[in-house]
């Protein structure tokens, strides 16, 4: 960039030069400059290489760059466990703006001239469609998704069209619905009222949460989904409240969900509320209104509860002095974590052995393996001695289905006294049985 | 790195027909189009939904072939364009503006519910890609897919196309009367010209060329979804038009690839500039500089690289 600065500086001082051409040149510099830096540390090498597709800025950028930092930390604690293949694995970061075209870009750019091995992060679901079906299928690349949750990348998968090349570590928007379904029933709610964003999130978990709640036994008054990014949601509640529901469970994001709860409790909605994970946070719960929420029930990924997770939370809190708490940490950790651990166990680093050794390392016989250092250190060097291993994740124990989902256990959780606290765990058999009992 | 220059010359191709339509409406008919987006997404959703396998259980199940459905969004996206522009035909300038970035709001949010027409926010994956059975590698040791090329040539063919019949259109008597609506509309009515028929004319077939763009990208990527249309790519096609060159198809064209050079090079270059320890903080960085150098180049050259000769 350099370079570039000093023909725009000349151009301001000698007006004689043709402008046009001027500029012309500079662009051209500037271009010239852009793809030699950029391919003179990219020749060929053995070591593996790691990149990301993770939205910095744009509409997702306020949890993405938390997101990012999580994976560094993940790739950080393998390095210092002696790296992959004897190598310092590099991680390389693209931001996708919050835009599928650019985390296409990105994406082809890090495999066609950065050559990375696989691809992790994915926040937005658009920009997972886009990177899977032309730059992760065709390329053989292993795609490990932290956080887009839509449904059509797992029709897809089931359909065979994937080549088993995706994966997410985010549990399926299923496990969601059934934990929504069973906290309602758990609680002897009858009529229930379905509120829900309107965006892939929203859709992807509140259809199957009806589907749960009416074969466990409970109706729903009403599904009432509602947009993005509103300043009020007080017609989307007073369409909720019209259904004379006894309970609401509300799939929203923190920061319209809190609208929504205000303006319901407000407008004399009922207590009987059903959370979802996203406001799991004191600070969402007190800008809410504490005093409304003794009944609140709320639902989460088993993550909270275990060793592996406190592990990760303590690493996270001491690598960036802030709580981990917030959508996509847990799992992005995860993503880039059993990558790196696939990649030690995969015989070569091209993307069928990755793809395969993705499952490999989660071998229910094998030596369990967490996240920090030393835990990834007994990990890599079980693998180099041709040992099996199970990661156990920041999100808890968790297992790639036959199309790259996941299903993990599943938590609720309630306040009491200004706190949170678990009230109850599904494990992974107990969220198994009532996928079979509600039909999903 | 051939496999690369090959994806990026496509889209910006791409992209560059878009800016085509844009430039007819803005550069030469003079018409504020804010919705440039809208159009985008009906000519991609349409290809999409019309060559979709039947097996994604929407409404529409036909499975055209590529060459069917490509020529079918040309006439949907003419068809909304000519209910847009009926709609707006009294509104001028900033109020077209606001209109048409309403109606391409509209569009995506219909996208967005549309569950059994588009897929929804959920979106559509596994759509048809031409040429996709061309897979053995031509040209290795660079590892170029038969099919980048084949769509590559394609693309570059239909630009072509498109841009010599701007160029015979804008020499035309036609494109003269467009000129002078853009300069002055009541010496043109005065003249005896029939102004609502040449603003419209000229609207549709700039959303065409909109659509063609949207259709040909669905068709590179072989999946969509809402967030695809996001009012960003509106924005990001009039700063290849003000940046290339207002008026001028060269500079339309030459705006693209510029514009989403810096675009997307950029933040290559960043990641390889910046110490790791920022490079969370890189995608910061990459708005800075696409925003200096827009600034920079309005500045230079306010009339683009390649502005328009007037008159």
């Amino acid at each position: 960039m350099a370079a570039y600065h000093r023909i725009i500086g000349a151009s301001t001082i000698n007006t004689s030069i043709d402008r046009a051409n001027v500029v012309k040149a500079l662009i051209g510099a500037g271009f010239v400059a852009a793809f030699f830096c950029v391919t003179a540390p990219a020749v060929a090498q053995d070591c593996p290489k790691l990149g990301g597709v993770i939205a910095l800025t744009g509409a997702q950028g306020a949890v993405g760059k938390v997101i990012a930092d999580a994976g560094k930390l993940a790739v950080d604690q393998v390095n210092k466990a002696g790296g992959v293949k004897g190598c310092q694995v590099e991680f390389v970061i693209r931001d996708d703006t919050s835009q599928p075209s650019v985390g296409l870009d990105a994406a082809r750019f890090l495999v066609d001239v950065q050559k990375v091995n696989a691809i992790v992060g994915l926040v937005g679901s658009g920009t997972a469609l886009s990177v899977v079906n032309s730059v992760s299928i065709p390329n053989k690349i292993p795609t490990i998704a932290c956080c887009a949750i839509t449904p059509a990348l797992t029709k897809m998968a089931e359909e065979g069209k994937t080549g088993g090349y995706f994966f997410r570590t985010i549990p399926t928007a299923r496990s969601m619905a059934l934990a929504h379904a069973q906290a309602t029933i758990d609680k002897g709610y009858k009529k229930t009222v379905i509120m829900y964003i309107n965006n892939d999130f929203g859709n992807g978990v509140a259809p199957d949460a009806k589907k749960a709640l009416e074969k466990l036994g409970g109706t729903v008054a009403a599904m009432v989904p509602y947009a993005e990014n509103q300043p009020s949601y007080r017609s989307d509640v007073t369409q909720a409240l019209a259904s004379n529901p006894d309970s609401l469970i509300l799939i929203g994001l923190s920061q319209d969900a809190t609208i929504v709860l205000r303006e319901w409790f407000s407008l004399g909605g009922t207590q009987n509320v059903v959370l979802h994970n996203t406001l799991r946070s004191m600070d969402v719960i007190r800008n809410i209104g504490e005093k409304f929420l003794s009944k609140a029930v709320g639902i989460d990924n088993g993550q909270a509860s275990g060793p592996s997770a406190e592990a990760f939370a303590k690493d996270f809190t001491a690598a960036y002095s802030r709580p981990a708490v917030g959508p996509g940490l847990h799992t992005m950790y995860d993503a880039a974590a059993i990558t790196l651990l696939a990649m030690q166990a995969a015989a070569k680093l091209d993307g069928p052995s990755i793809r395969d050794a993705l499952r490999a390392v989660q071998d229910p016989a094998g030596i369990e393996v967490g996240p920090g250092v030393d835990s990834l250190k007994k990990g890599l060097d079980a693998l180099k001695a041709g040992q099996k291993i199970r990661y156990v994740g920041a999100t808890g124990a968790f297992r790639f289905d036959k199309n790259g989902d996941v299903t993990g256990p599943m938590l609720m959780w309630k306040l009491n006294n200004g706190e949170i606290q678990t009230e109850k765990t599904l494990s992974l058999d107990q969220m198994n049985a009532l996928e079979q009992k509600a039909g999903l | 790195m051939l496999s690369y220059s090959v994806f990026f010359i496509t889209v910006a191709a791409i992209l560059a027909i878009a800016t085509l339509g844009l430039n007819l409406q803005w550069g030469v008919s003079g018409q504020f189009n804010a919705g440039v987006v809208g159009f985008i997404a009906v000519g991609g959703y349409t290809l999409a939904v019309l060559t979709i396998p039947a097996s994604q259980q929407l409404w529409v199940r036909l499975e055209w072939p590529f060459a069917l459905a490509l020529l079918a969004s040309l006439a949907v996206t003419a068809a909304v364009a000519l209910l847009v522009g009926l709609a707006t035909l009294r509104l001028r300038s900033d109020y077209l503006a606001i209109a048409t970035f309403g109606i391409a709001s509209s569009i995506q949010l219909l996208a967005n519910n549309l569950e059994k027409l588009t897929g929804g926010s959920r979106g559509l994956i596994g759509i048809p890609r031409p040429f996709a059975q061309l897979t053995e590698t031509i040209g290795t040791p660079f590892g170029v897919q038969g099919f980048a090329w084949a769509y590559l040539a394609m693309v570059l063919l239909i630009l072509a196309l498109v841009c010599a019949a701007l160029q015979a259109l804008l020499h035309s008597p036609w494109g003269r009367v467009q000129r002078a609506l853009r300069e002055d509309e009541e010496v043109c009515a005065a003249l005896g010209k029939n102004v609502v028929r040449f603003r419209l004319t000229a609207f549709i077939l700039g959303a065409m060329l909109m659509g063609l763009s949207g259709a040909l990208y669905v068709g590179f990527v072989g999946a969509t979804s809402p967030s695809d249309f996001m009012p960003i790519l509106t924005f990001q096609i009039w700063a290849m038009l003000i940046v290339g060159g207002s008026g001028s198809n060269g500079g339309a064209i030459l705006g693209s690839f510029v514009i989403w050079g810096l675009w997307t090079l950029s933040g290559a270059l960043i990641v390889s500039v910046l110490p790791p320890q920022y490079q969370a903080q890189g995608g910061a960085v990459q708005s800075i500089l696409v925003g200096l150098v827009l600034v920079l180049t309005l500045l230079l050259r306010p009339s683009g690289l390649l502005g328009a000769r007037r008159g």
